[in-house]
């Protein structure tokens, strides 16, 4: 089923080769067609899994590269179930959102989303540590070009290189620690592995080098300078990609690999990343404050919310960790539709600058709503997703760490204000005419793409408990480990 | 009573008999017809490189088709293995889509004459011969052949100041490193009293490194060691190579940077892990040293090249600083790591040099020099935009491609030994190198500009030959079981 999963977008790659450049209707046919039938595969996991037991599902097994005893071992559990189905979804939304809006080299934007789709999946369901490095590798490859050949501005070329760069000089350690890890068991399957306990020296030194490639990811602070540009050039739909799923690579990694592999490592090693974490909360929050484009503001809120998910993780009580998984997900539906807004209003007026727009809300109503909704998802409003998540993660780092969760907590307070203050100034206030005519408000298919977003976040928010359940399981398991 | 032809020892090098012969056949053909009045004195170039490819595929046939292993041929000058003929069938066919990838080059760039295909051949044989030789007097004179057919080839051009310039500066710098293997060979015969690899291995297997009496014959072990970094092009010893690589022809350089890297590595192997395993410890740090500034050097030099062929010389040099890990590390692992990393850099470098030669401008037919030359590749021709995209991505060693497996199995083979210095290294200098090639995929990719240019239509078969090479390196990833199966049991009959 899974192999089935990973196999779609390929064949939908396929079919966009055999299609020539300029019929541009069935490229953007097949793409979407291909997008929506995984998505719709891939809500067939979710039917099919089985809450009842912590064990991996809808397990398949390849003979790989047998003569070191890597296999290729697929399997999905409660915490990858919704990686897998996020991945997906965002796909089909990111080939939907871009349907007018991309206008040049079609095909290869659409092969590029779909081979993405298909990495994806492969690094949240492989149950093998070499092939998750070989795949989470891999997506660099898609998502450089697409910021780089489909950004907007010169600039791109600074942070297709930064994305780039950063990300491998992480996880090349990683590689190294995979090979360590290969000589003292001899072996790399993941289920293998989790039975196996290092010595402490040697479980720390692995812990950080798997940790300097995922923090890369997540991003945490220090090294989060890449996220705001890449998020900058990069087209709409690359950004939604990035924020809503590529950046919790890092988060799943650490979740699945750091502390399920190296427990011991991970508690001695909480009080850092509860630090870089509160830095990385307040700081982003403060500094988002000041931002002049929009994009650069979702893209800091993001860093802010990643650091949320971190304390979350690192809390190491069921609280914390379900958390933090709920504030994944939100995160996903939320700034990916936030980022959709911004591309509405680029798409028609081609800036991203705050001070060319004020007082959307009275030629713009339909798009207000969604952009004031959206906004109160992002400050963890009651009712919305994110606010289930956040109040679960300070519950749970509250327990561990009081202190932490105060300090957490006064993220909450500075995220309110800016997403307050962004939508004070972007909606209402006087119309601006002297810099733009024109308005119109989203259309039929802006609409289609922002809708389900705005349902699952709600739907989070009202009944988390759907979300939750397949999940209990599998995060008690791995909390049995510490 | 044996007749001569009947005699193993003839049958066991028949493809380099073929060769040797052959090669007497074409020169033949090709005076008489070139200088014949009656015929109107006919280019005969391209003709006579399909009949070199031919000749080549037929000598890979004879090759894998060879029943006499395992043996040591007059008097024990060479030796036939498994392991040499499985490098040697990759030798040919290497130098056969060098050659396909040449009759480009020659009909653009006025390459008319025959000698280039026939001296390719001669080098060729000089591999074929190094590999399987088992005699430092064998060697020496199978290295001296590959060399000196190397140096006419890159002074090829003869109307070209560069290629006349690399040829002198290859030429004079090459017969330096000449003298330091001799050199080496005699201080090793004066002071062991044998030639043969197998009578060395013996004589020192007791010996003890630090004692005084042998520090002859490590002095001469070093000799023969600098020679082979030079030929090799590593690092303190690379200098003539940017050079050399700029200056003779293109398709010259492609088969510099593809064909003889190879040989050298079985000449080392033979040599090194056998006869003088028992020096190799004290040899290590050197190669250490070689290994690291090479990597240095070759990552940081090539950052600020604007000459395509000088960017992909420095990168040649890093390569071989990688080379270099696998061999500081002197395991069974590591041989297979450096064969494989040899053979998958083989595949990259064709078809980089593929693009290289084919991309020229319908205005002037002239070939790609500056990279800046490659703006905007991909808008033109999306095909050769990936191609590009997928072969750099591979040689910087991005999965899923095959470079990167090449480089997982050599840090993999460092790591094994403990050499975590080299490793770290390694990973440093294989991000900085990815910059560089990360900026030919942006050239091709992102620049704008203003000019368009119109590209010649690729001929088919060099087509061919880029997508049979992209297809194996983006492909590899799903079976790579096959290619390390195969390696493997060529490396398995090494240890015999």
């Amino acid at each position: 089923m899974l192999s089935l999963l990973i196999i779609l977008p390929l064949i939908g790659i396929f079919c966009l080769l055999l299609v020539p450049e300029e019929k541009d209707t069935i490229i953007k046919q097949i793409a979407l067609f291909f997008s929506s039938l995984t998505f719709l595969f891939s809500l067939f996991l979710w039917v099919l899994f089985d809450c009842s037991t912590s064990k991996f599902q809808f397990i398949e097994y390849f003979s790989w590269l047998s003569m070191f005893n890597i296999q290729f071992f697929l399997g999905i559990d409660g915490i990858s179930l919704f990686f897998v189905i996020l991945s997906t979804f965002l796909v089909f939304i990111c080939v939907l959102s871009s349907w007018l809006s991309i206008k040049k080299h079609l095909k290869q934007y659409y092969i590029c989303f779909l081979l993405m789709n298909s990495f994806l999946i492969v690094v949240f369901s492989v149950l093998d540590i070499v092939i998750f490095y070989i795949f989470f590798e891999s997506i660099l490859i898609p998502m450089f070009l697409i910021i780089g050949v489909w950004g907007s501005r010169t600039r791109k070329l600074k942070a297709a290189y930064q994305f780039f760069l950063y990300t491998l000089i992480g996880s090349l350690f990683m590689l190294l620690a995979i090979f360590l890890i290969f000589f003292e068991t001899g072996t790399t399957d993941f289920q293998i592995l989790n039975t196996i306990a290092f010595s402490k020296e040697k479980e720390i030194f692995l812990w950080l080098a798997f940790f300097l490639s995922f923090s890369v990811k997540v991003p945490m602070v220090p090294v989060h300078i890449w996220l705001p540009e890449a998020h900058v050039e990069a087209p709409t739909a690359g950004s939604v990609i990035l924020a809503g799923i590529l950046l919790k690579m890092g988060t799943y990694g650490l979740l699945r690999y750091s502390i399920s592999l190296f427990p011991c490592a991970s508690i001695y090693f909480t009080p850092l990343i509860y630090s870089m974490s509160v830095i990385a909360v307040i700081y982003t929050s403060l500094t988002t404050l000041r931002q002049i484009d929009l994009k650069k503001i979702i893209a800091y809120s993001s860093v802010a919310h990643m650091a949320f998910v971190t304390i979350g993780i690192f809390t190491f009580n069921v609280y914390g960790i379900e958390g933090s998984m709920l504030i994944m997900l939100s995160h996903g539906f939320v700034s990916s539709a936030l980022f959709l807004c911004i591309g509405v209003l680029y798409d028609r007026h081609h800036t991203r600058l705050i001070k060319y727009y004020s007082g959307l809300a009275q030629v713009m109503p339909i798009y207000s709503f969604f952009f004031v909704s959206f906004s109160m998802a992002n400050l963890g409003f009651p009712g919305s997703s994110s606010f289930v998540g956040e109040f679960l993660t300070l519950v749970g780092s509250f327990q561990s760490n009081t202190i932490v969760a105060f300090l957490a907590s006064t993220g909450m307070v500075t995220g309110a204000g800016y997403s307050l203050w962004l939508c004070n100034r972007v909606l209402f206030g006087s119309l601006s005419s002297q810099y733009i005519v024109q308005f119109k408000d989203i259309n039929r298919r802006e609409f289609a793409v922002l809708l389900p977003l705005l349902v699952c976040t709600l739907w989070m928010g009202v009944y988390p408990e759907l979300f939750l359940e397949p999940m209990h399981l599998s995060i008690s398991n791995l909390l049995q480990k510490t | 009573m044996n007749f001569l032809f009947l005699n193993n020892e003839w049958l066991a090098i028949l493809p380099e008999l073929f060769l040797v012969i052959s090669i007497n056949f074409i020169l033949l053909y090709a005076v008489i017809y070139s200088t014949s009045p009656f015929f109107n004195f006919p280019l005969l170039i391209n003709n006579i490189s399909w009949l070199t490819v031919l000749l080549l595929i037929l000598a890979f046939y004879l090759t894998i088709n060879n029943n006499y292993l395992n043996i040591t041929i007059f008097n024990n000058l060479l030796v036939i293995d498994l392991f040499g003929n499985f490098i040697k069938s990759f030798i040919l066919l290497s130098t056969a889509s060098v050659l396909i990838m040449s009759l480009t080059y020659n009909k653009f760039d006025r390459v008319n004459s025959f000698e280039f295909p026939v001296l390719i051949i001669l080098t060729i044989l000089g591999t074929l011969l190094l590999i399987s030789s088992y005699d430092l007097i064998s060697m020496y004179l199978a290295i001296e052949l590959q060399s000196f057919c190397s140096y006419i080839l890159s002074s090829f051009k003869r109307n070209s100041e560069f290629s006349a310039e690399s040829g002198l500066k290859y030429f004079i710098l090459g017969a330096f490193s000449s003298g330091f293997l001799l050199f080496g060979c005699s201080l090793i015969y004066g002071f062991t009293g044998a030639t043969n690899y197998e009578l060395i291995s013996l004589l020192l297997v007791n010996s003890d490194y630090n004692s005084l009496d042998n520090s002859g014959i490590i002095v001469g072990i070093v000799f023969i060691l600098v020679s082979f970094l030079f030929k090799l092009s590593a690092a303190p010893f690379h200098l003539w190579s940017p050079d050399v690589y700029e200056g003779s022809p293109t398709s010259v350089t492609a088969f510099f940077a593809i064909v003889p890297k190879l040989g050298l590595l079985v000449f080392f192997f033979r040599l090194f892990f056998d006869s003088f395993y028992v020096f190799l410890p004290s040899l290590q740090y050197l190669l250490i040293i070689c290994s690291i500034t090479s990597m240095l050097i070759g990552s940081f030099g090539a950052i600020w090249q604007i000459k395509i062929k000088r960017l992909l010389a420095f990168s040649a040099i890093s390569h071989v600083g990688y080379m270099l890990i696998a061999l500081c590390s002197c395991s069974i692992e590591s041989i297979y790591a450096v064969i494989f990393y040899a053979i998958i850099y083989i595949f990259m470098s064709i078809s980089s040099f593929c693009l290289l030669i084919s991309i020229r401008k319908n205005s002037d037919l002239k070939k790609i020099k500056y990279i800046e030359d490659l703006t905007l590749v991909s808008k033109v021709n999306p095909f050769i935009g990936i191609c590009f995209a997928i072969t750099f991505f591979s040689i910087a060693g991005v999965p899923p491609f095959a470079g990167f497996f090449s480089k997982m199995f050599l840090f993999f083979s460092a790591i094994s030994q403990s050499l975590y210095l080299l490793t770290f290294v390694g990973i440093l200098t294989s991000v900085v190198s990815c910059f560089y090639y990360l900026r030919i995929i942006q050239i091709t990719y992102f620049e704008q500009t203003s000019i368009w240019i119109s590209l010649k239509k690729i001929t088919k078969e060099i087509s061919l030959l880029i997508g049979s090479m992209l297809l194996f390196l983006t492909l590899f990833f799903l079976h790579p079981t096959l290619l390390i199966v195969l390696i493997h049991n060529s490396i398995l009959s090494l240890c015999m």
